[in-house]
């Protein structure tokens, strides 16, 4: 039945809650939508009338091809990361000329991500590069979900080599047993990746800010700056979205704790009950509690909310596409997803030279210039343009703004955050 | 020798009746054989793949962390999961009057027009079945957003000032639901009401019953196995919504689908399982209920015919 299967498949699209899936438009996908339908019923009528006409067999035949050739073109053009990305002109991408002997090799490795514009980019950033020069074949798969690793590794049935996950997520499996591979860092360039960046079962990579934005058009004389003003509803009115408890995504207690008094470098550890008595008071303001990122880059983009606490590169994808938004960044919180491999991954050697060679200074400034998130090698700085490098979120003047998410309080504390959640929504 | 011939006759008779009879109930058993060398590889499907993984998941709800039933009291004791199945029940139920008031009068209509309007009006009713739920549920939050058709429409005839907040409300999850469930109540609607004898309401009518009366005391009582089996299919859908509810509900619209999958985030799937084990005996339960009521022959007898 169709709705079990699509049950199943929303359930998986579910697990991908990092940041930087493709920011979908919703036009487009409305007017795909909107030609299927259209085409389903051209034929329905066909069927309904038989085959003896010919005329609407011809009608049919023309606007479903049409309507096909159409949406294929503004797909591929909105979804190539350059439209998503800030800058308007492409820039030239450094290119990647050698790699060390060490990291080369033969066979394949499996790699999982976020799908989407963001994979696209990995794929332009890292695979290409990768499978160039290492002679590895990256055969990727897209929806990364520790659940799937933990049901794979119990049974032995291990399907990804490689995969990105959200650093709270690796650190919980951690905890259920021996699900993850020890990264092997005598590959690693690890002269010039911090050491806070690195964890015995996985690497950090690809920070990124998960902060408000606002209609620009909403707020035109004052500007909403810091959560204090997220929080008055009185001076900046009208709706808001933020993230809730349910798909796989965690309540900004952050911002709830910070809204309520506390300064940055007081947040950690956070008070729970504390931080709902905070969120309880923008309660009836938040129209949406959103359990997956497009949500609150949509709903900023359709005005139905007018501001939203939201990831970077999704706000980023709606600029671009003219929508009249800006980031506060002030206040904001800096996460970071992490590379792991799963315990007994077939490909285990080349899934440790694949994390070697993406996390090398070019291939991490290539996937900045396609994207607006941040970098892990403190080297690529040197070889992005300055006027990007600027709006990113690990850019100094930025990065300064923000409080560094606590991944470890996540992972301790996540469970008892959820069973709270539940409770306090409903009441 | 006549007495004989005859005696012979009648013993031939009843041995080769005998014989006859035992043909037949080698050739029926073969038949059956058949039937079920035919329904094998379903029936080993729906084991492996369906029967194997459901037992396993009630066996885990029981069996972890310990052998106990925790999990089940855990769920029993907090109050927040008794409240979500409470909103998941209440929102099936409402979703399943709302189809059926609106889904019934159109399943009369189709039942009562000459074949080729009927096959037009279920092409009708099927173009939007065949369009996946997440399309049908974006379709409605255009329609029902702030800035969506139908606030523009009601601004700009003056009726409102200020857009009326209709998405992420349990109005918008009604709407959406209905729509997307509507076919699952006409349908089998549909399929009852063609085989009524129409013969028969046109009798009640010729014998002087009001329009009122035939409807209530022929074409209701005739259209029942379509409604049970309407309602069921509805309202068991229903009990498993995730998507819809999510998207296009408020902050308290929470279904208990949604509960599992967190959950399973969590990496609680003993208690994750214990509770889709709850949902799959109150399905089976209100399959239970409506069987007791109306027989399940009748129910899915009738639809088939």
């Amino acid at each position: 039945m169709d709705h079990d299967e699509f049950f199943l498949r929303f359930l998986l699209s579910q697990q991908h809650v990092s940041p930087h899936a493709a920011a979908y438009n919703r036009r487009q996908f409305l007017r795909r939508a909107f030609q299927l339908g259209i085409g389903a019923s051209a034929l329905a009528f066909l069927a309904a009338c038989g085959s003896s006409d010919n005329t609407p067999t011809a009608a049919t035949g023309g606007s479903s091809s049409g309507g096909t050739s159409s949406s294929g073109t503004t797909s591929s053009g909105s979804a190539s990361p350059a439209a998503n990305s800030a800058t308007p002109a492409p820039v030239k991408l450094p290119d990647v000329t050698s790699i060390p002997e060490n990291l080369k090799g033969k066979g394949e490795v499996r790699v999982v991500s976020y799908g989407g514009a963001f994979q696209d980019a990995q794929r332009k950033a890292y695979f290409e590069p990768f499978e160039k020069l290492s002679g590895i074949k990256v055969i990727d798969s897209e929806g990364p979900d520790t659940a799937k690793v933990k049901a794979m590794v119990d049974t032995k049935n291990v399907e990804w080599d490689i995969g990105e996950f959200d650093r709270g997520d690796v650190i919980n499996l951690e905890k259920k047993g021996d699900y993850w591979e020890e990264i092997d860092y005598s590959l690693v360039d690890t002269a010039n990746i911090d050491k806070a960046f690195q964890y015995k079962y996985s690497l950090d990579m690809l920070p990124y800010a998960q902060m408000y934005a606002f209609r620009t058009d909403v707020f035109k004389d004052a500007k909403p700056s810091g959560w204090a003003d997220f929080w008055d509803t009185k001076k900046f009115p009208g709706p808001r979205t933020m993230p809730g408890g349910t798909g796989g995504i965690t309540p900004d207690l952050e911002s709830a704790t910070i809204a309520s008094g506390v300064a940055l470098d007081k947040v950690y550890p956070i008070d729970i009950d504390k931080a709902y008595d905070s969120l309880s008071k923008v309660k009836d303001d938040v129209v949406k509690w959103w359990d997956a990122g497009a949500i609150p880059a949509q709903m900023l983009n359709d005005k139905e909310a007018v501001l939203a606490t939201a990831w970077n590169g999704r706000i980023a994808a709606i600029q671009a596409t003219g929508a009249p938004v800006e980031i506060a960044w002030d206040q904001g919180q800096l996460l970071k997803d992490a590379w792991a491999v799963p315990k007994g991954a077939p490909n285990k050697e080349n899934a440790m030279k694949f994390i070697a060679f993406i996390t090398m200074a070019i291939p991490q400034a290539r996937l900045s210039m396609l994207i607006p998130y941040g970098f892990v090698n403190n080297k690529s700085a040197d070889l992005i343009p300055a006027d990007l490098l600027k709006t990113l979120p690990t850019a100094p003047d930025i990065k300064s703004k923000l409080l560094i998410h606590d991944s470890q309080w996540w992972a301790d504390n996540r469970d008892q955050v959820l069973e709270k959640w539940n409770s306090w929504i409903l009441g | 020798m006549a007495e004989s011939t005859a005696s012979v006759s009648i013993a031939d008779q009843t041995e080769s009746a005998g014989r006859n009879r035992a043909t037949l109930a080698r050739l029926r058993r073969e038949v059956q054989l058949r039937y079920i060398a035919v329904v094998i590889p379903l029936i080993l499907y729906l084991l492996f793949f369906y029967a194997y993984p459901v037992i396993a998941m009630l066996f885990r709800s029981v069996s972890e962390p310990t052998w106990s039933l925790t999990n089940y009291s855990h769920l029993v004791q907090t109050n927040v999961y008794v409240h979500v199945m409470w909103i998941t029940v209440w929102i099936s139920i409402v979703v399943t009057i709302c189809t059926l008031i609106l889904g019934y009068p159109v399943a009369y209509l189709i039942s009562s027009v000459t074949t080729t309007k009927s096959n037009l009006l279920i092409v009708l009713v099927l173009v939007p079945f065949w369009t996946s739920i997440l399309v049908r549920t974006y379709a409605w939050m255009v329609l029902l957003g702030r800035q969506g058709i139908i606030n523009e429409l009601l601004q700009s005839l003056g009726i409102i000032d200020q857009p009326l907040r209709l998405l992420n409300t349990r109005f918008a999850v009604y709407v959406s639901m209905v729509h997307i469930l509507l076919p699952f109540m006409i349908l089998p609607l549909y399929s009852v009401m063609r085989g009524i004898d129409r013969s028969v309401l046109r009798a009640a009518e010729g014998l002087g019953a009001r329009p009122s009366a035939v409807f209530r005391q022929v074409m209701l009582p005739l259209s029942l196995p379509g409604v049970a089996a309407g309602c069921l299919l509805v309202f068991i859908l229903s009990l498993g919504f995730y998507i819809t509810p999510a998207l296009v509900g408020g902050p308290k619209d929470l279904m208990i689908s949604v509960l599992i999958a967190q959950q399973v985030d969590l990496f609680n799937w003993a208690f994750a399982s214990a509770l889709a084990a709850v949902l799959l005996v109150g399905a089976l339960l209100i399959f239970v209920i409506f069987n007791r009521i109306l027989g399940v022959e009748k129910i899915f007898g009738e639809v088939r015919s």
